[in-house]
């Protein structure tokens, strides 16, 4: 069904000049995984303090809030970086079930964080039994590692 | 000057690294979980120097993110030094003469350098500015000296595997 989209990815100037160059396609990488480290940073203080682990001083809205303006940016640059990568390979992730499953826990993992996880996050404090933020925190921890780990599995069994 | 390779060249022909470079598990294993706990580890680093900085949690006194951030900071990475090791043992002949492993090494050194300067000297003052938004200059300094750096190793780290300066 999404065969046109994976050839038409494929087919893009950008993809041929990715497969050109010897170098655009490791640097976008490594400012990739750059870009991952710092989101996935912004992500673990704030399930850290889910959690009840992390700076238990400042409130979770606090936290969050701060850590939101990081996670925008660099979730962004995940974004500029992550497409080019996507297009020139796109004849391949389409066969590759480790891609496909990395896309849709992201998928599940972003829709998440974007509604439960916030919504718990900036709550009142003592509002929420600490079960409930506690196991968002674990949770979101899970998921996100979880994204990682499949991204990272993908050059090695994509 | 003795040559380190034949010691490289035993390290490789041992039974355990030559069945793990082998082992379609192996490898890759150890290398993600390298990655998953640099990430953590990094990421927490990462957050702590921009509140150094002041572009993040300004709001919160610079002690209290330190203290509560360095044990995770440790826990991952222990690993992360662990795993890195078994990953190099693995493989050291291809490594050893690699621009990025070689510069990933002085990268990690000059950031734990700055890092231990930070905590010996810099942070003995921190209570006299740890409620203020914005750092000390030094600590500020300090900061940005560190998101470089780690910044730096995390990308010459995912080069290695292009060896492009042979």
């Amino acid at each position: 069904m999404l065969l046109p989209f994976f050839e038409w990815c494929d087919g893009l100037a950008m993809s041929q000049a990715y497969r050109d160059s010897t170098y655009l396609f490791p640097l976008t990488q490594a400012l990739h995984v750059l870009a991952v480290t710092v989101f996935v940073g912004a992500i673990v203080i704030g399930d850290l303090r889910l959690l009840g682990w992390g700076p238990v001083g400042q409130s979770r809205a606090s936290i969050a809030r701060s850590a939101q303006r990081i996670l925008l940016w660099a979730g962004l640059a995940v974004l500029v970086t992550g497409i080019p990568q996507f297009t020139t390979n796109a004849m391949t992730y389409q066969r590759s079930w480790l891609f496909v499953f990395k896309m849709y826990l992201l998928a599940v993992t972003l829709l998440f964080t974007a509604t439960v996880r916030w919504r718990v996050a900036i709550a009142e404090e003592g509002r929420l039994p600490s079960w409930v933020t506690r196991a968002v925190g674990a949770v979101s921890l899970a998921l996100w590692m979880g994204v990682t780990i499949s991204g990272r599995l993908i050059t090695y069994y994509g | 000057m003795p040559s380190i390779v034949p010691t490289f060249a035993w390290l490789e022909g041992l039974a355990w690294t030559t069945a793990l470079r082998e082992s379609p598990y192996g490898y890759p294993l150890i290398e993600t979980s390298h990655v998953a706990c640099i990430v953590v580890f990094a990421g927490l680093v990462i957050m702590m120097d921009l509140r150094l900085v002041g572009l993040a949690f300004t709001h919160a006194p610079l002690a209290q993110i330190q203290r509560r951030l360095f044990p995770w900071q440790m826990a991952s990475f222990v690993p992360s030094t662990a795993t890195g090791i078994l990953l190099f043992c693995v493989d050291p002949l291809r490594y050893y003469r690699n621009v990025f492993f070689l510069a990933k090494l002085v990268l990690l050194a000059l950031a734990g350098l700055n890092a231990l300067a930070f905590h010996l000297k810099t942070y003995r003052t921190a209570e006299g500015w740890d409620e203020d938004p914005l750092a000390t200059t030094t600590a500020r300094v300090t900061g940005a000296a560190s998101l470089l750096l780690w910044s730096l190793t995390i990308v010459s780290s995912r080069l290695i595997p292009n060896n492009w300066f042979k």
